[in-house]
């Protein structure tokens, strides 16, 4: 027997494929081919093999290797497909039993001395393995924690590629040598992290003096609107912006898979489930690619919009962000997906987040008031406040003014902790998913009911109708901001445990608008 | 634009072979009715909300679906269509039709006629078929419907069904819209101010309506679309028709960002008489008319008449007085029966100013006490709720609704009264 074949992954965007690894010895000079769309790591594979077998004390065969990777028309990365090469090789050459080599899936890069080490997308890796009908998934030890969080399947940790050895065979190669120190922890290295608030670190209640902006941070919070923070430095924006995903309820399962895969993906090594949304604060310099997600070699590269699906995306100073950029962002806040197209390959990425913008009133930071201190003209007044205008503000259903927080308000004020308003968003959140499955809408999310819904059945009442019917004809308010005031009723609504929007709730609505109507259009 | 100048000679008359044998659109839709309707009572029909953000009392299905093959199988702006509903209701309206006792059959659409479909009560697609058999992209809106714009209800004849293509809500763009009409043969002078116009309307979110004919139809619609803003095209054809042919892109622009309607089922040519059907639409949706450029007699001053008659305000742009393509125009401004506009301000302020209407007072006692705390100088809502003993958070709900009906505004430090005797409590 000289052929043998076992079962790798490659990971593509934030999926995985199952891979069939075949490995074939015949005569003829010792050289070692690695055929079917590989690009340089897996091609660079057949000498970290080579040195890792010699150094687990097993016998590397002499004569000519051919390993073949299928589907041969997938594009093939990273150095994950490793141990199942080398467990290929050693069953062709009859040191490990074919059949036991080819029932696991095996995902682990080796070190030349023989080691595993562990790769980005354990994860995903797993989905795969089970989407596939495997039962069995071997990993490096450091990779162990993350498949198992995948139900449905064993896993197996191996430290080395000697111990993969003796679980298929039964006994240590001859020649093996004494387990090497374990890896020191990796190194974050440049890859984007997935950022999980700590909810120990950061609470609500710090924020002092701002008791609409911390309201307004909860109806956000309950309804999933988009929030447009405006206000001179200093005035506790970000520090507002930090704190909603403290106030925001757990992921559901399907979310917290997804953002538990992302994280496996990008590097992140999730210590379990993830089960609080991610937030992720780019820099304005962000380039396009790193916000939407970019690719290269064939392999497309989440963003910051994909790592902070199923929570907060928070872009500070956004109206210095590239206005590409921002454009960018337009679809992906219609469909909850990004598309990424390369020349080699098309991906979508999801990319569902809830997106808090902050702003300066204008470059310098210090129109407000009689703007004494103001240095800008008014023409970069002018197009600082234009960057943001048009599509993008129009799904921003909150748009708020940060006030100096006032002194005096600090003792008298009761803060509002963080876990008192996660409880009412959550009960907010319970209503509006009653409601909108009871409606038959797509989204349990008041942020994303659909404008015809807003004038059918969940139409504010009478009273409350005619004011913005009234108000729409006059011209005071166009028909989309009025159907923005409307959906934010209902998450003011929700949060009251009413039924239905009133006079009362659409005045508040109104009062979240910001921009006193400057913005709108007449 | 030059293309169009070159091509006015083009009317309805001499285009409408072209685009009947066009053949983008299949058989025209069969119309067979099917006998197993019950009778209804006939106010169930025409109940029309008054409110975009109410709950529309719905027909029942059996009524919608009759309305449905009432409206494919009569012409629409066929007189006697608003009587015999009112009476009958639309299932038995159209039990009379197939029985051939109704006034009505006299005026079958030509294409069910020429298909020899006819009207017969034995065979028969249902209405749930033709719905199905609606092309991609297409949605019917039913006189009743809360989408149905409720405009319309002021013409003697609405239009029993609307063919819908494009994402628009009917209803909420018809409130704030205006229509922008003129002749084909326009000059340069019409093309840029029709340009222009359309493209402010639109920025302003004033839904730009118009006929996607050549000329000014077109000059409207394509500022508008470079906005980018709301823009509405009514077709005298089925919506799945091109026509005039030359403005295929135009109407599939629109159609990706506004609406193209139509009161004729997909399918249906656009036959002269129908121009006529259709300037009535235009006239009723829109809350105004703004003629770019006309002369003496045309389909562009017919427009304007209707929408006279409608008592929906008439504006027009005026013209060098020697020449023809404004002599149309400057008649209407001369005896007074359009106001004379020279740009999307203008026309915004006629409409305005003429829709002027009382606004009943609907405000909660809380917020006239809350306005009372207002004054010139900013107060932040904490120190307005303070004055008034009242709850923030209602404060501010009330401060909301103030700032809507314009009594109150907001500055950079807090809230404002915009009354000019405000004087306010002192500070």
């Amino acid at each position: 027997m000289n052929l043998a074949r076992a079962r790798g992954v490659v990971i593509e965007g934030i999926e995985a494929h199952l891979i069939e690894v075949e490995a074939h010895l015949s005569h003829g000079n010792p050289v070692m081919n690695i055929v079917g769309l590989a690009d340089t790591a897996i091609n660079e594979a057949g000498d970290r093999v080579r040195a890792a077998v010699l150094n687990s004390g097993a016998r590397w065969p002499d004569g000519r290797i051919t390993v073949g990777l299928s589907p041969a028309w997938l594009h093939k990365r990273g150095s994950g497909l490793d141990l199942a090469i080398a467990a290929a090789v050693l069953a062709a050459d009859g040191q490990l039993p074919p059949p036991a080599v080819a029932e696991p899936v095996m995902f682990a890069e080796l070190g030349l001395d023989g080691r595993t080490r562990p790769v980005a997308g354990a994860v995903v890796a797993a989905v795969a393995a089970v989407g596939a009908g495997r039962e069995h998934i071997v990993v490096a030890g450091a990779n162990q924690a993350e498949a198992s969080l995948i139900p449905g399947l064993r896993v197996t940790g191996v430290a080395r590629l000697a111990d993969l050895i003796e679980g298929l065979t039964g006994r240590l190669p001859p020649g093996a040598q004494p387990l090497p120190e374990p890896d020191p922890p990796a190194p974050a290295g440049s890859r984007p992290e997935l950022a999980i608030v700590d909810c120990e670190a950061l609470d609500l209640s710090d924020v002092h003096g701002q008791p609409e902006a911390v309201h307004a941070m909860e109806v956000a919070a309950s309804g999933g609107h988009h929030i447009l923070l405006q206000g001179r430095p200093g005035t506790g924006k970000t520090m507002l912006a930090e704190r909603l995903p403290t106030i925001l309820p757990d992921l559901g399962d399907e979310d917290a898979l997804t953002v538990t895969a992302i994280a496996s993906v990008v590097g992140g090594l999730p210590g379990g489930l993830i089960r609080r949304p991610p937030f992720q604060a780019p820099h304005h310099t962000a380039t396009l690619a790193a916000l939407v997600g970019g690719g290269a070699g064939g392999q497309a590269r989440p963003g910051q919009i994909t790592l902070a699906h199923a929570g907060v995306l928070f872009l500070d100073e956004a109206p210095e962000f590239a206005s590409s950029a921002l454009e960018a962002l337009r679809q992906p806040l219609e469909s909850g997906r990004v598309c990424i197209s390369r020349s080699g390959f098309t991906t979508e990425l999801p990319a569902r987040f809830q997106m808090v913008l902050a702003a300066n009133p204008c470059p310098c930071g210090n129109a407000v008031g009689n703007a004494r201190d103001c240095r800008c003209s008014s023409m970069d007044r002018r197009r600082y406040q234009r960057r943001l205008s048009g599509p993008l503000l129009d799904r921003v259903d909150i748009q708020l003014t940060v006030h100096t927080p006032r002194l005096d308000r600090w003792s008298a004020q009761q803060a509002t902790t963080s876990a008192s308003a996660r409880a009412r968003v959550v009960a907010a959140r319970e209503r509006a998913t009653r409601r909108s499955l009871a409606a038959g809408l797509g989204s349990p999310l008041n942020a994303r009911i659909p404008g015809r819904a807003l004038r059918g059945e969940l139409a504010p009442d009478s009273q409350a109708a005619d004011l913005l019917a009234q108000a729409v004809r006059r011209g005071g308010l166009s028909a989309r901001a009025a159907d923005r005031t409307i959906r934010v009723a209902w998450t003011i609504t929700d949060l009251e445990g009413r039924d239905r929007p009133g006079l009362s709730q659409v005045g508040a609505a109104l009062a979240l608008r910001g921009l006193g109507g400057q913005g709108e259009a007449t | 634009m030059s293309t169009e100048m070159t091509d006015v000679g083009d009317t309805e008359q001499s285009g409408q072979g072209r685009a009947a044998t066009a053949g983008r659109a299949a058989d025209p839709p069969r119309v067979e009715l099917t006998a197993a309707q019950p009778p209804l009572s006939p106010s169930a029909q025409g109940s029309v909300a008054p409110r975009p953000w109410a709950v529309a009392p719905q027909a029942t299905d059996a009524e919608r679906d009759a309305l449905l093959l009432l409206a494919l199988a009569v012409e629409p702006g066929t007189s006697g269509v608003e009587a015999e509903l009112g009476e009958f209701g639309a299932a038995e309206t159209l039990q009379r039709l197939a029985a051939g006792v109704s006034p009505l059959a006299r005026s079958r659409q030509p294409e069910s006629a020429s298909s020899g479909a006819g009207i017969t009560a034995s065979r028969g697609h249902r209405a749930a078929d033709l719905r199905a058999a609606c092309p991609p992209g297409v949605r019917i809106v039913l006189r009743g419907d809360p989408e149905y714009p409720t405009q319309l209800d002021d013409l003697e004849e609405p239009p029993l069904a609307l063919w819908v293509r494009g994402p628009l809500d009917l209803r909420m763009a018809a409130m704030r819209s205006v229509a922008v009409v003129g002749a084909r043969a326009a000059s340069g002078y019409g093309l840029r101010v029709a340009h222009e116009m359309g493209l402010d309307l639109a920025s302003r979110e004033w839904t730009v309506v118009s006929g996607a004919a050549f000329g000014i139809d077109a000059a409207a619609h394509r500022g508008a679309l470079g906005a980018p803003g709301p823009t509405m095209a009514v077709l005298a054809c089925g919506v799945d028709i091109a026509y005039p042919r030359a403005h295929e892109t135009l109407i599939a622009a629109i159609a990706d960002e506004g609406a193209v309607i139509s009161e004729l089922p997909p399918g249906s040519a656009p036959l002269r008489f129908r121009f006529l059907a259709r300037n009535r639409i235009i006239a009723a949706l829109t809350r105004g008319s703004v003629v770019v450029e006309a002369a003496m007699r045309s389909g562009a001053v017919a427009t304007a008449n209707r929408a006279s008659e409608l008592a929906r305000p008439l504006m027009a742009v005026p013209g060098p007085v020697d020449v023809v393509t404004s002599a149309g125009t400057n008649r209407l401004i001369q005896d007074g029966s359009a106001t004379l506009v020279r740009d999307a301000g203008d026309v915004i302020e006629v409409i305005l100013d003429r829709d002027g209407q009382p606004q009943d007072d609907t405000l909660p006692d809380e917020a006239e006490q809350v306005a009372a705390a207002l004054g010139r100088r900013a107060r932040s809502c904490q120190s307005i709720a303070a004055r008034c003993q009242m709850d923030p958070a209602l404060a501010v709900s009330m401060l909301g609704l103030l700032e809507l009906r314009g009594r109150a505004t907001r500055s950079a430090s807090g809230w404002v009264s915009t009354s000019t005797a405000a004087v306010g409590a002192p500070p």
